[in-house]
């Protein structure tokens, strides 16, 4: 294919990614060094059958002028980056140096929004995604030993978690595990205990929504890990069976080496996806005790008034590099695959 | 029963009862674990919130005798009638409707035509293409959104739905890409190749040699980008006015409300009915969506 | 004490008749080869051996006891397979040591019995590479290998080196065989090429459609096949099979007589000849007609005659050379001659 013929098949494609990919990553990486303009205020007097009162009010006209002239707001550098609701320098100096023990600052830090969300986004991929390997790997080594004609329902009803749209799957739900809910009814039961709520405590409002990540993307892996089941080498695996291995080690030593690149592959997809956690915390109305990086964002830009789009922006580049970093390993080995191939 | 005897008298694969016992048993809960929900929620759907939220017993929802008190029957469509007519929830599925159409119409055309040249160009910025399409693939939606917001105020087009529809084809683009570009590199060179020798242009190989054995993978991608477009909330709801809301955001809308006795319901209802087309896909492109899932996969 | 009995083995796939009523002793320390064309059932006889497949009906005995239901990791056996089946994320020496540590032979043995079994697979060199890393001949050596790290009661091998390229092939039956006589371990070979199996077999089993045609050792195999399908299969070229009929001991068909055969059958029969027997002759020969083929062979000539619908072929020396439809006639005297029956193909003994 000439480079010429290979444009001519690409082009739209590429144009899309890069009017509404690359563009707006350039966007918002130049709107994070701008903020709202300042309120400009203007002295009026209102005047009633009482006299005159001087009155201090925004001026409307001046701001819509303001606004139409530079949209993005006033130059600011990197100081959104650096303020208290982003990195928060300042503070965390201040915290580190007034702070006892290393106890305090972990909570004086948990208190700053953006680390808030950065440490709950984390832990949320890092907690959610092994979980969802496991599972899905013990879901699929059950599936595919029970008999073949139970198999078909279990694939159907299995995918429902996954296919249904996260927003709807957690509301559904949060609105068992309510109090009123019978989830919630049950637990209250279960631990004695009436007034037992899982939104109540942070800690539950966290292990809820593990427990929901896992629920959700648990089928994927699950369907992934189930088709490689049925690939795995037969010479092998009877190989194994011959030479005297239990049931457990042609798990441990054929199946699980044969399934592993599978197992990296839902592990990226799984990173990819779980960084970006944000229905949940809004289905589980779970903001009060957890934030997640994409939903400071989307709380910035549904700021009533004026949307705060410099520190959506500063935000969202934050969350890109976090993203990059997250890709690293993956990028170095595709390019070393690449050139060792080329 | 002759259908695992094979599998019984097989002495590899014979099994304790107690194991094949715990495996079904295990399968039972998982099962329960991941349709229950769903079938819970659809019954509720039916009953007044007394019911589907009852203080006092959890078994009322199955009963409902709330319902019944308030309306004289064990089931009511109130919440049905509350979120489609009252809320026009209608509006909303007809938005769904024309927006994951035309994504999905769209990311499709798109997406062939790049994923059949990725497939057979060998030149090296093919790689940083796929390379440049898995990053994008992994960014947040809604840093996106971040950058659309001001611009798309700026030039007036905020808020319509074929806006809305070119972002999600573009969102929708670096995974459409991957999939079709493995789907077709299944595809022997050999047939395009073929045609070209008996004279036809690239593009003419490409329109018939290629498209009539294109669409199993077509399809499968299809399914996807229906998916996508379907289950998303961020783009939506930060992109479209009120009365252009798809379905998703309009349920989070609801949501507002539902402090009032008896609005959670058009909640749950609008749920149930966001539920239904999906349960229905899976039904039908149950062996479809396997493979594509698995198609990634594949390709690593 | 290792023999192992198969009695009355039947296996089926629904109406699909895999393997029928097979009856096989075979003693200890025996090289017994199943040979046969493909399809025919070997791999399932030795898959039921294994345990990794179920038996429709008989008993398998290993010893005296029967193990029909034991599965394949309780049964003391080791199996090479045709692709080998080896562990791709294990190293040479792993892959060789897999059996013991899955047996729990007692960890302190392990090296001295991987290393003897890698010095008679002669791998030492490539102990640490991973089976990717290796041709397929080392592969298949690790296979073999792993099959005699331990002293199991029966070798199994599928086919094991349909994989390696003829030359390769040649070696690695010598070594086969060389290391079976050493380890005196009863082995059950499987091929479908039935040099391997004449070179290899203390017997040979000549299945075909799931049933055994005949069981003898190689000679008896091909001195007397039992009927027209050992005949053909074994022997290269295959034998010359010539359906005529048989009066007074006198054998016609068109275009050839053969007088003086010993037997008092008489009616239809099929009459067969191999090659290598016969010899073109100059007159008095009991098959005469135009030559139909002539190919050099290097150690033979091969002429070959049309009769009836089928070809008749003789080797003779180097030299001989005809033209192709030049008239020859070919010596077949009646000591190299098997008859068989008509319609059974079973042989019909002569005197
Ligand atoms: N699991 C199975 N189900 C149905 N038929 C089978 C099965 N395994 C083998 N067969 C059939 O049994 C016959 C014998 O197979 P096999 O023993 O593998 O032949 P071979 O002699 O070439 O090793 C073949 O016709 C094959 O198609
Ligand atoms: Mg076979």
């Amino acid at each position: 294919m000439t480079h010429k013929e290979f444009m001519a098949f690409i082009w739209p494609s590429l144009l899309a990614m890069a009017l509404f990919i690359a563009v707006p990553i350039i966007s918002v990486a130049y709107q994070s060094m701008f903020v709202e303009h300042e309120q400009i205020m203007i002295e009026t007097e209102t005047c009633g059958p009482f006299g005159c009162t001087p009155e201090v009010a925004v001026d409307q006209d001046a701001m819509r002028k303001v606004r139409e002239d530079s949209p993005a707001g006033r130059f600011n550098g990197l100081d959104t980056y650096t303020n208290s609701s982003h990195l928060a320098t300042d503070e965390i100096t201040e915290i580190v140096a007034t702070s006892e023990n290393f106890g305090e600052i972990r909570d004086r830090i948990m208190n700053l929004p953006f680390y808030k969300a950065l440490i709950f986004t984390l832990s949320y991929t890092f907690i959610v995604t092994p979980l969802v390997i496991v599972f899905g790997f013990i879901i699929a080594v059950v599936v595919n030993s029970i008999p073949s004609f139970l198999k078909g329902p279990v694939i159907f009803f299995s995918l429902l978690p996954m296919i249904v749209t996260p927003l709807v799957g957690s509301l559904v739900l949060f609105w068992m595990i309510d109090s009123r809910g019978v989830v919630g009814a049950f637990l209250q039961y279960l631990f004695a205990d009436p007034s037992l709520s899982l939104k109540a405590s942070p800690t539950l409002t966290w292990v809820t929504l593990f427990v929901y990540g896992v629920w959700h993307s648990a089928p994927f892996a699950f369907v992934v890990f189930y088709a490689g089941l049925q690939t795995v080498p037969s010479d092998t695996l009877e190989s194994s069976m011959v030479d005297g291995a239990n049931r457990w080690e042609q798990i441990r030593f054929v199946v699980m080496p044969y399934l592993l690149p599978l197992a990296t592959f839902v592990a990226l997809m799984q990173l990819m996806d779980n960084f970006r956690i944000f229905e949940p915390i809004i289905g589980f109305s779970a903001s009060a005790s957890a934030t997640s990086l994409s939903y400071l964002i989307y709380t910035d830009l549904r700021e009533a008034e004026t949307p705060l789009f410099g520190s959506a922006a500063a935000t969202s580049m934050l969350t890109i590099i976090g993203v990059i970093i997250l890709l690293l390993p993956v990028l170095f080995r595709n390019a070393r695959e690449f050139n060792r191939k080329a | 029963m002759a259908l695992f005897q094979t599998s019984s008298d097989n002495p590899a694969a014979q099994k304790s009862t107690a194991l094949a016992v715990l495996s079904v048993a295990f399968v039972l809960v998982w099962l329960f674990i991941a349709a229950f929900p769903f079938l819970w929620t659809a019954w509720g759907s039916f009953k007044a919130e007394g019911d589907f939220f009852s203080r006092a017993d959890w078994m009322n929802a199955i009963a409902g005798p709330a319902t019944t008190a308030q309306t004289g029957g064990a089931f009511t469509l109130d919440g049905y009638r509350g979120a489609w007519i009252e809320k026009e929830f209608w509006r909303a599925a007809m938005n769904t409707g024309i927006v994951t159409l035309c994504v999905t119409m769209i990311s499709l055309t798109l997406g062939t035509l790049g994923g059949y040249a990725l497939a057979r160009s060998g030149f090296r910025y093919t790689f940083w293409i796929l390379i440049a399409a898995l990053v994008f693939r992994a960014m947040p939606h809604v840093t996106l959104v971040s950058g659309y917001l001001l611009p798309f105020f700026q030039l007036n087009i905020w808020g319509y739905l074929p806006t809305t529809i070119i972002v999600l084809v573009a969102i929708n683009q670096p995974f459409t890409l991957w999939m079709l570009h493995s789907f077709f590199l299944s595809i022997p060179k050999d047939l395009d190749e073929a045609a070209m020798v008996d004279g036809c242009t690239r593009f003419q190989a490409f329109r018939l040699a290629i498209i009539p054995v294109m669409w199993p993978g077509v399809v499968t991608t299809g399914l996807f980008s229906f998916l996508l477009a379907y289950n998303d909330f961020t783009t939506t709801s930060m992109l479209l006015t009120e009365t252009n809301a798809t379905m998703i955001p309009k349920i989070n809308s609801f949501l507002g409300s539902t402090q009032e006795e008896g609005k959670v319901m058009y909640a749950v209802a609008a749920v149930v009915s966001a539920i239904i087309p999906l349960f229905v896909l899976i039904m039908f492109f149950q062996r479809q969506i396997v493979s594509g899932l698995t198609a990634g996969a594949v390709k690593g | 004490m290792a023999r192992l009995q198969l009695k009355n083995i039947n296996k089926r796939w629904g109406d699909f008749v895999g393997v029928k009523d097979l009856n096989l002793d075979i003693a200890d320390e025996e090289f017994l080869v199943l040979l046969g064309p493909s399809g025919c059932g070997k791999s399932t006889t030795m898959r039921m051996i294994a345990g990794l497949e179920g038996v429709s009906e008989g008993e398998i005995l290993l010893g005296d006891q029967v193990v029909n239901h034991l599965p394949p990791k309780d049964r003391d056996i080791s199996m090479v397979f045709q692709s080998y089946g080896l562990y791709p994320n294990l190293s040479v020496y792993e892959n060789i040591r897999f059996p013991l540590r899955v047996r729990r032979v007692p960890k302190d043995q392990h090296d001295e019995m991987v290393m003897r079994a890698v010095r008679m697979v002669e791998l030492e060199d490539f102990m640490h590479r991973r089976p990717a890393e290796l041709s397929g001949g080392q592969r298949q050596r690790v296979a073999l290998g792993r099959a005699i790290v331990r002293k199991p009661t029966v070798f199994l091998m599928d086919e094991p080196l349909s994989n390696l390229d003829a030359k390769l092939r040649v070696s690695t039956r010598a070594q086969i065989k060389n290391l079976q006589s050493k380890l005196k371990v009863t082995t059950v070979y499987v091929t479908h090429d039935q040099i391997e199996a004449m070179t290899l077999a203390d017997r040979v089993v000549v299945m075909n459609a799931g049933e055994i045609q005949q069981v003898g050792t190689p000679t008896e195999i091909y001195n007397t096949p039992a009927n027209t399908f050992v005949a053909s299969f074994i022997g290269s070229p295959a034998m010359n099979l010539i359906d005529g009929r048989i009066d007074g001991g006198t054998f016609t068909a068109e275009g050839m007589t053969i007088k003086g055969l010993k037997t008092r059958h008489s009616g239809p029969v099929t009459l067969g000849f191999r090659a290598e027997d016969a010899d073109v002759c100059e007159a008095d020969g009991q098959i005469t007609g135009p030559v139909y083929s002539v190919e050099l062979l290097g150690d033979a000539t091969m002429i070959t005659w049309r009769q009836g619908g089928a070809l008749v072929s003789i080797k003779t020396n180097k030299d001989y050379r005809a033209e192709i439809d030049q008239t020859v006639t070919g010596a077949i005297p009646t000591e190299i001659c098997h008859l068989f029956d008509a319609q059974t193909g079973a042989r019909i003994a002569q005197d």
